[in-house]
């Protein structure tokens, strides 16, 4: 089974099935550009070697009973398939975008049947399930998944397993993004334009004045197309992996205004992001997973 | 003359006084010797006592009281008596006026000798005129109305008074009847005993149907052998052993419900005879042995003579209780002291969950036995008065309550089929020597107030200790994730599982019920907090995390399922992946086998349960480990790197390098002659 599923890694592939950005192909200019170090980091290479040694160490009695070269093939095997991350520390799964997207994936593959029975549980309880998958994965994260879902409000309140399911992955994949965006929107609230100080950008953001940010800052939210500006920039100097510029600007430039949880939800529930992310299904398919059913059948 | 002897009057018959008085009246030949004799003996009181009454009416109404004149006086309200001489000579000490319709007590004249006088059955409301009769041995005023004693202070030589059936209701002004042997006073409104302490010679007291509520007040009475207190409202007894000569105490008909309120009669040593029927204490189950018991000298109760056989009987079952009593005393004891243990180790708890900033100071005295510096424990140094029990473990009553060890801090008790263990403390128990047959009569182990983390590290000591034990209950044992459910699988069995809402918070999650289900379905549990499973449930939870076994099992690199699994099940396990690759309907069946073999659903063996700390602990030494992968990765990558620079240079330079090579080549053989003699001597000099 292991091996029919493989994505075995061919470099004219260019792209790898899970949690890459869109890759250029393999001579671009670019690429070309970094120094080894850089690009071996951008793609995490190192991270999972690191990750690799470590586990050899960790077993060293059981895997050299049947071979080095074995495990290794096994480990990424298993890094392809998005199963590397199961029980596996917090601070690794969180280490790469590739991790991340195979923990939400795995996710939602062990636990679509919850969503399936209809049941709505509390935020307490799906962290439960989390933590069935990762032991030490910490409260704050599904806390903060659970404001984008209840728009910070009553806390306690249930929550389907699609809606979770979507806010979570936004937090969770995108989640130092996000530190970033509240960042520039309590910014944007406060009236300081982070434009004006920090990146000279289009003049209108020059000429806007205290007394004129004062009163959209009445108004709730912030606007949009001022937020986008923000975010542009964010995007491009961002290290970390951040939603498509692209379908960021299509989710705000439906709306004249909009609060920072308002921008949240948008985003989780936009099918262009979940897709570029590429981890989970589309919305109406959340429930069915046609290759894992094959499977149990199988049995 | 003289009369002659009057006999008494036979018969069973009782008087009125009801206490089986049977009045025996004689006269002495010699008038002025004034001896009268009184012979008491007892009758059965079941008869009203008028009997007695009209054989003395028999005796001398019949033949007097036609004689008598009453003549109406220069007095408006008092007649005075007159009597025919021949009747004076006749009856010259008695004179009866029964039923003579009389309302005062006439004047009666010149019958100073009188000793025998008797006023029953007429209206007299006060008693007067009989100052001057002062050889007066024996007055009756029965059944008048009478509500007062008076009148009778001169009188001093009385003996027998009968003053029964009227409307007293105190007694007092007797204080001249210093000679008085019988009195008479039931049927009255009497409240209280008083005033009687100067009668020394009384003899029988007869104070039945009044209104007493308690006797005391019984001192001075140095002769009573007799009295009568039926048909009152008595609830307690007092006194009764400052009466020395009293023989006979009828309590019969009263308010008389403990013991306790007559235990003055122990300390009696005359009493020999004693009713208590009619009284709430008569119906008790322990009255007659208790009584027995304690007042040896009786010989009738009840009017009942006591055997030998009643007596021994009453001695064996006192003995019984009084060790019931211990029993139980010592029971409630020893209750108690749980109580307030399981209060402390409660607080100590609710001190542990709650007020998080003083753990550091409560954590040194988490462990003595001295009481914490908390104020509201101040119960925790009265417990370190009590003395610490080191109970048997294998006494006779094992089927009764142990307390096996109460200290203040927890608390471990085994009660039949449950072991119960409260406060952290109470684990350590698990490493005592348990008898083989104490601890496999427990089948169900409580905990409470305990850490499931620290329950989580003694289940392996659990399991073979207490082998039986198939019913699990939590409270307050601070379960929160699902994942904790995964501990449980290592026991042997479990067949119901009880977690109690109260200090567990995974049970306000929806699913809970059916994770346990499902991890731990190779138990076949039967139920969960008292409700039975049904195969609705089972079905339900392996639907919702059958996929979770799934993935569990078979997406997880080999290497790291033998990692989780541990050196237990590798080979199991191992063996189990190598058939996985063959027909399904194959793997299905090793599975089976393996459930029966191993006892668990294998492709859930890889959920496990770390605590916390242990989990912390491992993340700790995995750090220098990573430490030295990363340095080890990273020489890797420099050295990869170098490399690759310089294949890089080398791909730069080698177009350069390869034409100066071609050219050194190309000028070293422009000369031929000079080319063959550089190789020549470059052969020989190899050699």
């Amino acid at each position: 089974m292991a091996t029919e599923r493989a994505g075995t890694w061919l470099p004219e592939a260019g792209k790898l099935e899970l949690g890459s950005c869109c890759g250029p192909r393999m001579l671009s200019p670019e690429r070309l550009a970094l120094t080894d170090y850089e690009y071996l980091a951008q793609r995490h290479v190192l991270t999972y070697m690191e990750d690799a040694v470590c586990q050899l160490l960790e077993n060293k009695e059981d895997i050299s009973q049947y071979g080095i070269a074995r495990f290794f093939t096994e480990y990424f095997n298993s890094v392809c398939q998005g199963t590397h991350i199961l029980f596996r520390e917090f601070s690794f799964i969180q280490a790469t975008p590739h991790n991340r997207a195979s923990f939400l994936r795995a996710f939602w593959r062990c636990f679509r049947t919850v969503g399936k029975n209809g049941d709505l549980l509390t935020m307490k309880e799906y962290h439960c399930l989390l933590q069935l998958l990762c032991p030490d994965f910490p409260l704050e994260l599904t806390q903060k998944a659970a404001r984008i879902v209840l728009m910070d409000d009553a806390m306690d309140c249930l929550m389907s397993f699609s809606d979770f399911l979507f806010a979570f992955q936004i937090q969770f994949y995108y989640s130092e993004f996000l530190e970033s965006v509240a960042a520039i929107y309590q910014d944007l609230l406060s009236g300081k334009n982070p434009n004006t100080v920090i990146v000279p950008t289009s003049s209108s953001g020059q000429h806007r004045q205290r007394p004129a940010l004062g009163e959209a800052s009445m108004l709730e939210g912030v606007e949009a197309s001022l937020f986008y500006q923000c975010l542009e920039n964010l995007c491009d100097r961002h290290k970390y992996s951040c939603p498509p510029p692209a379908l960021v600007k299509e989710v705000l430039s439906n709306v004249q205004r909009l609060t920072f949880y308002g921008f949240l939800v948008a985003l989780s529930k936009h099918h262009g992001i979940n897709q570029a992310l590429g981890a989970l299904p589309d919305k109406g398919d959340l429930m069915h997973d046609p290759a894992m059913d094959e499977e149990l059948e199988r049995l | 003359m003289i009369p002659g002897k009057y006999r008494s009057v036979s018969g069973r018959a009782t008087n009125n006084v009801n206490c089986g008085l049977h009045l025996v009246i004689q006269t002495s030949s010699l008038p002025e010797k004034n001896k009268v004799e009184f012979k008491l003996h007892k009758e059965t009181p079941s008869f009203p006592g008028r009997l007695l009454q009209h054989d003395l009416e028999r005796n001398y109404s019949s033949r007097q009281g036609d004689h008598i004149n009453l003549v109406s006086s220069s007095m408006p309200s008092f007649p005075i008596l007159q009597r025919s001489s021949e009747e004076k000579i006749l009856y010259s000490d008695r004179l009866t006026l029964e039923r003579q319709k009389l309302t005062v007590c006439p004047i009666i004249d010149g019958e100073e000798h009188l000793r025998l006088l008797n006023f029953q059955h007429n209206f007299i409301t006060r008693i007067q005129n009989i100052s001057n009769l002062q050889r007066l041995i024996f007055l009756d005023l029965y059944d008048n109305q009478i509500e007062e004693i008076s009148g009778l202070s001169t009188l001093r030589s009385l003996r027998v008074l009968l003053l029964g059936k009227n409307r007293i209701k105190k007694i007092s002004n007797l204080e001249n009847l210093k000679s008085l042997d019988v009195l008479d006073l039931h049927g009255n409104q009497i409240s209280k005993i008083e005033n009687v302490s100067h009668l020394c010679d009384l003899r029988v007291l007869n104070l039945a149907r009044n209104l007493l509520s308690h006797v005391d007040n019984l001192n001075g009475l140095d002769s009573l052998t007799e009295l009568n207190l039926r048909h009152n409202q008595i609830t307690f007894v007092r006194d009764v052993d400052n009466l020395p000569c009293l023989q006979r105490l009828f309590l019969s008909f009263n308010n008389i419900s403990t013991f306790e309120s007559v235990c003055c009669l122990a300390d009696s040593t005359s009493l020999s005879d004693i009713t208590f029927d009619g009284n709430p204490i008569a119906q008790e189950s322990w009255y007659k042995h208790t009584i027995l018991q304690n007042m040896m000298q009786l010989r009738q109760l009840d009017m009942k003579r006591i055997t030998e056989e009643e007596r021994r009987m009453a001695s064996v079952i006192a003995k019984k209780e009084e060790e019931k009593k211990r029993e139980s005393q010592k029971q409630s004891l020893l209750k108690e002291k749980k109580r307030l243990t399981i209060n402390n180790v409660a607080r100590k708890w609710d001190l542990q969950q709650h007020r998080v900033t003083s753990i550091a100071a409560n954590q040194d005295r988490k462990d003595s036995d001295s009481p914490s510096q908390d104020p509201c424990q101040v119960d925790g140094s009265t417990i370190s008065a009590f003395p610490e029990e080191t109970g048997s473990l294998d006494s006779a009553l094992s089927n009764a309550l142990q307390g096996l060890s109460v200290t203040d801090t927890h608390l471990v008790e085994v009660d039949g089929d449950t072991l119960s263990l409260y406060g952290s403390g109470a684990l350590e128990s698990l490493d005592r020597n348990w008898s083989v047959q104490t601890a496999g009569m427990v089948t169900t182990v409580s905990f409470t107030f305990i850490e499931f983390d620290e329950i989580v590290q003694v289940l392996p000591k659990l399991k073979i200790k207490f082998p039986n034990s198939l019913h699990l209950k939590f409270k307050e044992t601070n379960l929160v994730m699902l994942q904790q459910f995964n501990a449980l699988a290592q026991l042997r069995r479990i067949d119901q599982l009880t977690i109690d809402p109260q200090g567990n918070p995974v049970v306000s999650f929806t699913l809970w019920k059916y994770y346990v289900l499902f991890r731990l379905s190779h138990f076949s549990m039967q139920k969960i907090n008292g409700t039975e499973v049904t195969q609705n449930d089972m079905i339900m939870a392996e639907r919702l995390f059958g996929i979770l076994a799934h993935v569990a099992s078979s997406e997880l690199p080999q290497y790291r399922l033998i990692s989780i699994l541990g050196d237990a099940r590798k080979k199991q396990f191992r063996y189990l992946l190598e058939t996985k690759g063959k027909k399904p309907g194959v793997v299905s069946e090793e599975n089976n086998d393996s459930k029966r073999l191993v006892g668990e659903n294998t492709n859930r063996a890889t959920l496990n349960y770390t605590t916390r700390d242990f989990y912390n602990e491992k993340l700790e030494e995995i750090k220098e480990k990573k430490k030295f992968c990363k340095m080890y990765i990273e020489d890797l990558v420099k050295e990869a790197t170098e490399i690759n620079m310089k294949n890089e240079a080398l791909q730069k330079l080698w177009p350069q390098m390869f034409i100066e090579l071609v050219r050194d080549a190309v000028i070293e053989i422009r000369n031929k002659s000079s080319y063959m003699k550089l190789c020549l001597q470059q052969i020989t000099d190899q050699k």
